[in-house]
Formats: C-alpha cells, structure tokens, sequence
C-alpha cells in the first residue's frame, strides 16, 4: 500500500491513539504505582506520582499477610481453564451440528442460545443458587464450573459456526466419497482446519470465565480454600483499614498470567477474528 | 470392470423434478462426458451416481448390482471435485493416501500405492508440499492421485478443469485424455464446457432442464444433431438459425423459403407442410462469400490469426455468425452475401427437431473413438 498520509494527518492519528491509549492504560498504571507506595502515602494530599520509599515490598508482603493468596490464583486459573475445556466441549459439537446439519427448528434453536446469552448471569443468580442447593453443589468447584461453562456456550457455538461454515462442505463430501465416518472426518479434516478458530474461542471463552467466576464464587462458595482469586482479594479489606497498595499488588500478581497467555497468543486472536473476511 | 446403467432415474428436490427419467448405460473404459448449460442437472446426475445425492426413483447399477443405497466408498467410485477438495492441513502424500488411511491399510502398501500415483501424475517432487504451496494444476492432478489411489472402477470429474485459466485447462485435457488412455477406466466427465467435451470424450451425453436431448460420439452431434439444443450447444461458434418458411417437400428434399432471403431445397428426410415455419440451421464454418446469397451489413469482425470470425446483421435484424480464413478483408458496416451448401444445412420443424440429413461429411461409424483407436 502507497503511503497516503501528510505528516500532519500522521501526527493526528498518532494523538488520537495516545490519547486512547492513556485512557485505557492510565488504570493499570496507577494500580502499578499504588502497588509500589507505602499505605501512609497512598492517601496522601496533595497526591505525588512518585512517592517517598517506594518499593516491591507489597510484593513480598502479600504472600505473608495473605497466605492463601497462591492458592486463590491456582483456583482461578484452575476453574477458568475447567469452564474453556467444559465450554468447548459443549460447543464445538453443537456448532457443527448447526453449520452443517438442517434440522427443524435449528434457527430457532441458536436464536434461542443467543437470547440466553443476553440474559446476564447476574438475573439468574438466585434461580442458579436454588439449583445448586438442590443439587448439593453449594461450596464445590463444579458450582463455580458448571454455570461459567453454561453461559459461555453460546458465543462458543456462535463463533465456531460461523468458522465450520467457512469450510468447504466438498472436503466433508470428498472424505465420504472415501469412506470415511461422520467422526473421522471430523477429527481427521474438519479439526484440524478449524483449529486457528478453536484457539481464538478457547481464548475468549477463557477470558470471559477469568472476569465472570467472581459472581459465582460469592454467591455459591464460602470456603475460603475453593475462592478464585477475586473473592479471596476482599479479605485485604480489613476491620479498621483497607489496605489497597498489598490489594493492588496482589491483583497485578493474579492478572499476570493471562496478561502473559494474552500477549503470546494474540497473533492467533487476530489472524482469527480476522479470517475470511477478505478473500485471501 | 466398470459398467454402469440408469434406469428411469429421478431425482425431485422438494416438489420440483430436477431430473426426469433417464435411461443411460455407459460401457466400461469409456470416457462419457456430461455437458449443458448450468442448472441442466448434470452435477446432480453425477452426485447420484456418486452417492452424495438420493435416488428419487429407478435403478442405478454398477457391474450389473443395484447401488441405489450403498453409500459412495462401496460403490468402487472415486469422484474429483471442482474446487479439488484438497485437505490444507495434510501434505501431498497424506492428501493422496488419504483413502488408503480411512481403509487402515499397511503403511507399506500406503507407501507403494502413493509412490505409484505420484509417478503417473508427475508429483514425485512434490510429494511433501502442502496444497497451498501448489500450482492450480498441480492440485487438480493431487486430487486425481487421491482417486487414483482407490482403484475404483468408476472416476467422476464434476467440472474439474473450470478453476484453471486457459492455457493450463489446454494442457490438462491433454494429460486426462492421456491418464484415460493409461488406465482404461470407465470416467464420467462433467462440464458446462462443450469443447472438454468435444475434445476428450468417447460418448457426449447432452442435458438440458433435467433431461437427456441426445447420447452420441462427438462427431455423431456434431454431424447429427437430433434437436435444436444440442445443435446449438455443441459447435463453437454456436450454429446459426435463420427463419424460414417451407414450401413443400420434393424429391431432392425440403424447400423453403429464407425469410428476407432466397428460395433453397435442403437435402433432408421427412414431409414439410407448406407454409410451416421452420428453422434453417448452418454452423459458422459453412457460411461463404455469395454476393447472390442472403444480404447481410458486416458488425463486428475478429481476427483470430488463423481464421475470422465475422459477425453480421441479417435482413430481418438478427446476428450471423461467420467463420472464414484469416487473411479476409471484410470491415465492419461492409455489406455482403452470404451463401452455404445446401447439403450442410441443418433444418429444424416447429418443436424443434430435426428433420433427418442426408448427407454428413464424414462416415460417423467409420471414424475411431479414443476407446478403440
């Protein structure tokens, strides 16, 4: 592509993106550098940026003041990696079905999954704690599981269909013609080809489950060794004070890792988001 | 053994008939060409064959067994597809052996099978590229080795030569006439494309609206047309009509009168009514210079090199179409004549038939096909 810019239509852009960008960033900056202060000069007026004896001793000191603190990360990590295999496994079957198979009602049918989408978690707290209860599942990792799951299969299904139904239905009927079953084409040929788009809704789905499992596990969990990482940050909340600059380095501890995954795999989240969209 | 045999077949889409029944038996090693213009059924002809579509009705045997409800991979056919339906994520090889893998056949044997298919398509080299890094004709000849591979006693080719440009559907033709010829199987060749079909095949079967106009050689349609489709659609260019009138019958044949034009007897079988309105047909090539013949103004002239195509106005406003030799002079808006042989006209009563020739340039029976030369 030719370079099609002035200089003074570059430097626009290029404020309009700072601008943005602060916008965006400016949270995750200011937790940083909270996380770095002392309590006595987080609550400092007039407010300094760079404080007096700042360091990474909330660090160290998170782990002491709240020794359960690895254990909540391993459980976030842990029930959002339980509802992305659960989600997928729920709606990788059921999107083909509806990019491939006609049956009656099928429009119907995703158009209801749709609907239930948009009817957040939050309404169906109570009706979902019923059920729990009757269950017996109150307090158990499969109550903070099975509802993320439950809500995250319908965008699954939405996006993966829309990825099966770019493949070609000639190399499904070309692996008949050859004999082969509805299942070994499917994990032989439409798997694999449909494995960049996987990828992008495995991310997604993981992503949705890391922000949701904080209305699950305060409303179905009390044990304190079962909470995620959100719940388990309210108890640097104490009686007399809250301590926001260990709360805050704790947060940053706990987002790392999909920070991490989500800079390692974001070519794939493009690239899939992305795909088809112009004849390549 | 690779014979195949339809017996009043159909096939209904919902409520609407999109193919009427049809006879059809093709012999083994022959090389039968579906052709007709697009939505004519013959990619859903050649689906039922291969069992990717429901027989509505009637019989489809293959080796004398009725197949009707036996999925594809028992019926001993392997199919080609328009778009190759290569699998990106798999190498050549794997592409090519993936039928033997469906079976679970000894690594050894996948191996011998695949080499010997490679061999005989020239992908020896290529064997461990993936689709992507092919050439379009390359992927063509991958999808035949993956048929090849199956040693069916049926290959069906829906259309699949109309992703290549040009020159390479040229050239491809030639290595598939040359594959027929290797092998000896029976092939089924679909194309919307009368001159693969001319070019390559033993037997032409003509579609149109879900029904078969005509089974011949190529030379038989050519020569023989037994309708007015076929007579149209096979030939490049395409046969003129012109109306005329009949004038009765004589004993030389058919004599009619060319509307705006001469009075002509066309050597033909059959009784012409006085005064029915016919259709005189007369392929390109057998148009000629006769300024005593029907008046025309010059439109369009191109200059193929070797010949010129011009393309005149009739009297009565319609388009004829003249091949002559290239070294014409003719200009656009030049008047002239136009004149033919009588006994290379086709004639065609109301409903379209065609009123039998007399004479054909050439003995149909005499001339070889691909099969027997």
């Amino acid at each position: 592509m030719i370079n099609r810019y002035r200089w003074w239509e570059l430097v626009l852009i290029y404020a309009g993106m700072a601008l943005f960008l602060t916008f965006m960033l400016a949270p995750f900056v200011e937790a940083f550098m909270v996380s770095l202060r002392p309590l006595a000069e987080v609550f400092r007026i007039p407010y300094r940026f760079f404080a007096e004896g700042m360091s990474f001793a909330n660090y160290r000191q998170i782990w002491i003041s709240q020794p359960m603190l690895g254990r909540w990360i391993i459980n976030s990590f842990g029930i959002a990696v339980a509802v992305t295999i659960l989600s997928m496994m729920c709606s990788i079957p059921a999107a083909y079905a509806f990019a491939r198979f006609k049956f009656k009602l099928r429009d119907g049918l995703l158009s209801l999954f749709l609907a239930v989408s948009m009817v957040g978690a939050a309404v169906l707290i109570i009706p979902l704690y019923k059920l729990m209860l009757a269950l017996g599942l109150l307090n158990t990792y499969a109550a903070m599981i099975i509802p993320g799951a439950a809500f995250t299969v319908p965008t699954g299904i939405f996006l993966m269909r829309s990825y099966f139904m770019r493949i070609p239905a000639e190399l499904e009927e070309a692996a008949y013609v050859d004999g082969a079953s509805r299942l070994y084409t499917m994990r032989r040929v439409i798997l694999p080809i449909a494995a960049p788009g996987m990828v992008v809704v495995a991310i997604t789905t993981f992503i949705t489950a890391y922000a949701q499992q904080f209305l699950f596990a305060l409303t179905f969990n009390s044990k304190n060794h079962l909470n995620p990482l959100p719940v388990g940050l309210y108890q640097f909340f104490g009686h007399q004070e809250v301590r926001w600059n260990e709360l805050m380095a704790a947060s940053i501890v706990g987002v790392l890792p999909v920070l991490v995954l989500y800079v390692f795999l974001q070519r794939y989240i493009v690239a899939g988001l992305t795909a088809g969209a112009v004849k390549e | 053994m690779g014979d195949l045999k339809l017996t009043g077949v159909t096939k209904d889409f919902g409520t609407a008939r999109v193919i009427h029944p049809t006879d059809l038996q093709i012999r083994d090693g022959e090389f039968t060409v579906f052709v007709g213009p697009s939505g004519c059924g013959k990619s859903t002809m050649l689906r039922m064959i291969a069992g990717l579509e429901d027989i509505t009705s009637g019989t489809l045997e293959i080796d004398g067994k009725k197949v009707n409800d036996l999925p594809p991979s028992k019926r001993g056919i392997a199919m080609v597809f328009q778009s190759y339906a290569l699998y990106p994520h798999l190498n050549v090889f794997e592409n090519i052996a993936f039928p033997l893998r469906v079976d679970r056949r000894p690594e050894a044997e996948v191996r011998q099978k695949v080499g010997a298919a490679a061999e005989v398509l020239k992908l020896t080299e290529r064997l461990q590229h993936k689709p992507g890094e092919l050439s379009g004709g390359q992927r063509q000849r991958v999808a035949i080795g993956r048929a090849i591979v199956r040693e069916p006693s049926v290959f069906l080719f829906d259309e699949p030569l109309s992703n290549l440009d040009a020159a390479l559907r040229g050239e491809m033709r030639v290595e598939l006439s040359r594959l027929h010829a290797k092998l000896a199987n029976t092939m089924i060749y679909v194309t919307h494309d009368q001159i693969e079909a001319m070019t390559m095949a033993d037997r032409i079967v003509v579609l149109n609206a879900g029904r078969v106009e005509q089974v011949g050689s190529p030379l038989e349609l050519f020569h023989r047309p037994v309708n007015r489709f076929v007579a149209g659609f096979i030939g490049n260019p395409n046969m003129n009509f012109l109306p005329a009138t009949g004038l009765g019958t004589t004993p030389e044949g058919v004599a009619l009168q060319i509307q705006n034009g001469p009075r002509v007897t066309i050597p033909v079988e059959g009784n012409v009514a006085n005064g029915a309105a016919l259709n005189l047909g007369i392929r390109p090539d057998d148009l000629r210079p006769d300024p005593d013949g029907l008046p025309c103004r010059v439109d369009v002239v191109e200059r193929l090199g070797n010949s010129t195509v011009l393309y005149c106005v009739a009297p009565g406003g319609g388009q004829i179409c003249m091949v002559t030799d290239g070294s014409t002079r003719a200009t656009p808006g030049e008047a002239i004549g136009l004149g033919f042989d009588p006994k290379a006209a086709h004639l065609f009563i109301e409903n379209g038939r065609a009123l039998p020739r007399r004479h054909v340039p050439v003995d149909l029976d005499r001339i070889p096909t691909a099969r027997t030369a």
